[in-house]
């Protein structure tokens, strides 16, 4: 038994009309792990998704969960190990009311009453969404939208999550409180992460390991400082380095500052950066001010 | 004398009749007495147990049947509420949409749909109403969706080109939906009166606001299908308009998408 | 649309009170119970009370005036025109002899009567209808007519339609917008162009949505059934209303015939 939640070997896969989406994609993740798929706009992302999920069956190339192949699942078994969230909350949500849809997967499962509630309870605990329990679907927000489907899935007790494109359409507070869901969903209960992204922002505080994928070939893999160290590869990709880190890079690279490596995040930048300015010139006001 | 009298009550009529024709389609709550509200929903009754044995039958082949049939269903009631312009009257009315459904989900389930739709009029938009929830599945979801169906699949067979057939379908629905509203009308209200007398006022009532909403319905029920064919072949020919296999394929739909 | 969405939207049935309390099951059999009753009536006093008595409940529970206005008006209009329409064609005792432009219309005695009546069981219908579904989200219509009996594949296609109707009509008033500001309506014949280009557009988004929905819920274990919750038992207090609400209509009922005769 090896320690990959999800795993596929060399997948390909061609839409009927012939547009092929995926060429023999390696993708590999642990257990325990948040990974992040980065790409950008029809690059893959949802077919991979789709592919791992079992929603479509590639040509050619295997997908194993918990290093059993995907075809040896039954339905119930595939779905209790892996959820699926959708980038559009509306898919998703069918359901009246917030806990009638919640309650959508543990009735499938066939669990009883108490259960199901119970079930119903915690995942919509853990998404912070208890208040919206007896809610209309319709009258939620988007961002509230996007809480509610992923409680319908975690209410399936999955070991894997996979979200495709979990932060698309939040406003910035939403993004981070969402990545921050996510991280901590990964952390204390232990779920293993999938996401796919074009959100380069805020991604390097959150995942372990970033996959860089482009017209259906992952272009690198390795963790975020490692996938972001080549910037030319991730401008052909039609992505960009997070905003922090390009400034950085361009004043060393065009204005000769001496910064070392490549600071991905706010707090790496700030630090590269206090390094480098002289103590006379920082106002002790803002010493003080709880740098 | 009389010609003369029934010309006004007829102006009459139309003066009252025509800022609800909205309503005209739909029989209000209250209006059908007890044996005949009672009979429609005998008569209708083995149509929507018809409907839904198919959606059984076809969704246990593919489940995603039902989720076609669903939200074509609500697709089609969204449509139906959209204003439509009647320039005879100087207001707006709604299509029905009976006929564009039943070209794409076939007659029998349009019957399950409509009589859903009717429901949620009734309760929620106070079109319409419980007691003549037989009456109003009769004309607008039976006799619409029949009718509009046979008339596209009839004028296919003649190989008439695909828009001129849908525009008859939703032509034929509307004017035999109107056509049943006035009769059941008719038959309920004419009391000691002749119901001749009563199914002529009521439907000359009815036409100059019909008549032109009916066209209006064709052009835009052939709009719609000229919209979706060439976009979409492989979903309608799913749903049964061009070959009798109904298999909805998500893979195959997927790749249009 | 927005105006449908509105009353559509079922606000007032998800507020807390005394009437949203009661089992749905309980509310759909007195509401069933009142309509048939009405339709026997033979008194239009029966009707009319019913009217007076559900107004103010549907008042008294909070629903805006303005709405119930709005809710009623073409009911009012259809039972306007029933009664003119009835007053003139049916009877043959004459109550009043109008002249307007030369022409005789005869009001007969039976026919204004019937019209009365006819109109006064319109508005009463209406007005249980409107107080039910004030205080009766639609999914629990739904469940209670299920749990009543209703087949379960017209309740899972009625639960989906309701659900998807609120995307479709947001999709709606989107691409009417987009039209207007590119001038779609300017014109009767742009407009039935536009008309059909949006009906289209609706069916084809409602076909994604079906195919999408249906890959969601695979994941979510579906299998051709959508499972509908237990309905909790009937409390006591449901008989206790049943039984009060059937012994006030059936009082009513029958008090008002008499007080006819």
């Amino acid at each position: 038994m090896n320690s990959f939640a999800l795993e596929t070997d060399k997948v390909s896969f061609a839409y009927p009309d012939g547009f092929v989406a995926l060429k023999e994609i390696v993708f590999r993740v642990k257990r325990g792990e948040f990974v992040a798929m980065l790409a950008s706009n029809g690059s893959g992302k949802t077919t991979l998704i789709k592919v791992l999920a079992g929603l479509l069956v590639p040509q050619s190339g295997s997908v194993k969960v918990d290093g059993q192949p995907l075809r040896e699942y039954s339905q119930a078994a595939l779905y209790q190990r892996l959820g699926l969230v959708f980038q559009n909350p509306n898919d998703q949500l069918f359901g009246a009311t917030v806990a009638e849809d919640v309650a959508f997967g543990p009735r499938n499962l066939g669990l009883p009453e108490q259960e199901v509630q119970c079930r119903v309870a915690e995942a919509l605990l853990a998404v912070g969404a208890e208040e919206l329990a007896a809610r209309a679907i319709h009258h939620l927000s988007f961002g509230q939208q996007k809480r509610v489907a992923i409680a319908g899935v975690l209410a399936m007790k999955p070991a894997i999550l996979i979200l495709d494109e979990p932060t698309a359409g939040l406003d910035p507070a939403g993004e981070h409180s969402m990545l921050r869901l996510l991280g901590s969903l990964n952390r204390e209960q232990g779920i293993t992460i999938v996401l796919a992204t074009h959100s380069v922002d805020t991604l390097p505080l959150f995942a372990d390991r970033i996959y860089l994928l482009n017209r259906g070939r992952v272009l690198k893999e390795g963790p975020s400082e490692e996938v972001f160290r080549d910037h030319e590869l991730i401008e052909s990709a039609s992505l960009r380095l997070p905003y922090v880190s390009r400034l950085l890079h361009e004043l060393k690279r065009f204005h000769g500052v001496p910064i070392e490596g490549l600071p991905l995040t706010l707090g790496e930048a700030r630090e590269q950066l206090l390094k480098l300015i002289p103590d006379e010139v920082i106002l002790p006001v803002i010493k003080e001010g709880g740098l | 004398m009389k010609q003369k009298q029934l010309v006004y009550i007829y102006l009459l009529f139309m003066a009252f009749a025509l800022p609800s024709t909205a309503q005209a389609m739909h029989i209000s709550e209250g209006v059908l007495p007890p044996q005949w509200a009672a009979l429609w929903f005998i008569v209708a009754f083995p149509f929507v147990a018809w409907g839904l044995r198919d959606l059984r039958i076809k969704s246990q082949r593919d489940p995603a049947f039902k989720l076609m049939v669903g939200l074509v269903g609500s697709a089609v009631f969204v449509i139906s509420c959209m204003p439509i312009p009647v320039p005879t009257a100087g207001t707006c009315s709604h299509p029905c949409g009976t006929g564009m459904a039943a070209i794409l989900i076939g007659p029998t389930l349009t019957v399950v749909v409509s009589s859903i739709a009717l429901l949620l009029q009734a309760l929620f938009l106070s079109h319409g109403g419980l007691t003549t929830l037989g009456g109003n599945i009769l004309s607008m979801g039976i006799v619409g969706a029949f009718t509009g169906w046979a008339v596209f699949r009839i004028t296919r067979k003649l190989g008439l080109p695909v828009w001129s057939a849908a525009f008859l379908c939703g032509v034929v629905s509307d004017w035999a939906t109107y056509a049943t509203t006035s009769f059941e009308l008719a038959s309920a209200l004419h009391g000691t009166s002749s119901f001749l007398k009563m199914f002529a006022a009521i439907g000359a009532s009815f036409m100059p606001t019909q008549i032109p909403l009916g066209i209006f319905e064709g052009v835009i029920t052939a709009g719609i299908y000229q919209f979706i064919m060439p976009r979409r072949p492989e979903v309608v020919e799913c749903l049964g308009v061009e070959k009798p296999q109904p298999v909805i394929e998500s893979n195959k739909a997927e790749a249009v998408v | 649309m927005s105006l449908l969405s509105e009353i559509f939207s079922d606000l007032f049935a998800r507020q807390d009170n005394v009437l949203t309390r009661v089992d749905p099951r309980t509310k759909l059999i007195v509401a069933l119970g009142a309509l048939c009753a009405m339709i026997f009536s033979r008194t239009p006093l029966f009707p009319l009370a019913v009217l007076a008595l559900c107004l103010v409940a549907t008042i008294a529970v909070g629903v805006p005036k303005r709405l119930v206005v709005l809710r009623l008006a073409a009911p009012l209009g259809i039972a306007s025109v029933l009664l003119l329409l009835q007053s003139v064609m049916a009877g043959t005792t004459p109550l009043w002899t109008l002249v307007i432009l030369g022409a005789k219309i005869t009001i007969t005695r039976e026919g204004f009567s019937g019209g009365l009546l006819l109109a006064s069981r319109v508005l009463g219908g209406m007005s249980v209808m409107l107080l039910l579904s004030s205080v009766t989200p639609a999914h629990r219509i739904f469940h209670a007519m299920r749990a009543l009996g209703a087949p379960e594949g017209w309740v899972e296609i009625a639960m989906l339609m309701y659900r998807y109707t609120f995307v479709l009509l947001d999709l709606t008033a989107e691409v009417v917008s987009a039209q207007k500001v590119r001038l779609g309506y300017a014109g009767m014949q742009r407009g039935l162009c536009s008309a059909g280009l949006l009906g289209g557009t609706v069916i084809l988004r409602a076909m994604d949505q079906a195919v999408a929905t249906n890959e969601a819920m695979r994941v979510r274990g579906y299998n051709g059934k959508i499972p509908l919750g237990p309905m909790p038992a009937l409390a006591r207090c449901d008989a206790w209303i049943l039984g009060g609400s059937g012994v006030v209509l059936a009082g009513l009922f029958f008090g008002t015939e008499v007080l006819c005769r």
